[in-house]
């Protein structure tokens, strides 16, 4: 879902530059006087970065591949969750031209914002019985919700009077069909580091309990 | 430690990179985005605007498969050179 050249208008643009600057400088600040485990963010980032190339193949094409944002907000939190993120997506416009240079503020609205803050929330919300489910819930909530603001930004940029009535079923309705292995990853990882190291796990390991 | 077991995983996801570049081309890979933006003949202007020798992780001279995997060992390092600065910076 990232947003190339070409698909927003200057006010999308602009404004979602704005949210996402106002997020991260709010985000650093806060991390500058927590001292969080920033240790685990390269990593984590380097993971994400790694994960994305991978494209599921299938069948009919219409596809996905991993995003990561639900997460990052799980495993570090809303504030340090957004940092990965933000690497990730920096490095892919910069380098490869993934995303665009004008749609960056979109993109990290949508993949180090949105998706961070829902996936944190969910899980943390989930009772302890129940924290696999809820970072399954968290992936695939944070990546059809993703999208749906995806489908938002482009919509409300289209010189079409009916924009949005496109584009918010189709990115709403993928997402939320094709979030579904978003979700099932996010859950196996989650899973996975929470019985092996719970301390690893921000939005309420069993530490945290 | 934990993470050097973290950039094992990096480093498996990597290799195995070429063989989903060339799947998800058998299969026609396009995401929703794609098919939202042609519902309203949004034009992708990346490769007009392009500024990168590595557009669409590609390396020159490199067949794709394997300059789809090299682009991301450069990505990667990329990445964690950036998120160790953020660490100086945050520490």
């Amino acid at each position: 879902m990232h947003i190339p050249d070409g698909f927003l208008d200057p006010v999308t643009a602009g404004v979602t530059y704005l949210v996402s600057i106002a997020y991260a400088v709010y985000a650093f600040r806060r991390l500058r006087a927590e001292k969080g485990r920033v240790e685990l963010v390269t990593p984590l980032a380097a993971g994400i970065f790694a994960a994305q190339m991978l494209n599921w193949p299938l069948p009919g094409g219409t596809s996905l591949h991993f995003v990561g944002g639900a997460l990052s907000g799980i495993l570090l939190g809303p504030w340090l969750g957004f940092l990965p993120m933000f690497l990730v997506l920096l490095v892919q416009c910069l380098l490869f031209h993934d995303g665009g240079i004008t749609a960056l503020g979109a993109n990290l609205l949508n993949m180090a914002i949105i998706d961070v803050l829902v996936g944190y929330a969910v899980y943390k919300l989930a009772p302890q019985r129940y924290k696999v489910f809820g970072a399954f819930l968290g992936g695939w909530l944070g990546i059809t919700l993703a999208g749906l603001a995806c489908g938002v930004e482009i919509g409300v940029s289209s010189q079409l009077p009916y924009g949005l009535a496109v584009t918010v079923p189709v990115m709403a309705g993928w997402h939320a069909a094709l979030g579904v292995v978003e979700g099932a990853i996010t859950s196996a990882v989650v899973s996975y580091i929470s019985r092996r190291a719970p301390h690893l796990v921000e939005g309420g390991g069993r530490e945290a309990a | 430690m934990k993470l050097r077991k973290a950039y094992l995983v990096v480093a498996l996801l990597l290799a195995a990179s070429p063989l989903f570049l060339v799947l998800s081309d058998m299969v026609g890979y396009h995401e929703p985005l794609d098919l939202a933006a042609e519902l309203l003949g949004l034009k992708d202007l990346s490769e007009e605007v392009n500024w990168t020798p590595f557009f669409d992780y590609t390396v020159p001279g490199l067949p794709p498969a394997l300059g789809y995997a090299v682009a991301g060992a450069i990505g990667v390092a990329a990445v964690v050179l950036l998120g160790e600065a953020l660490r100086r910076v945050l520490k």
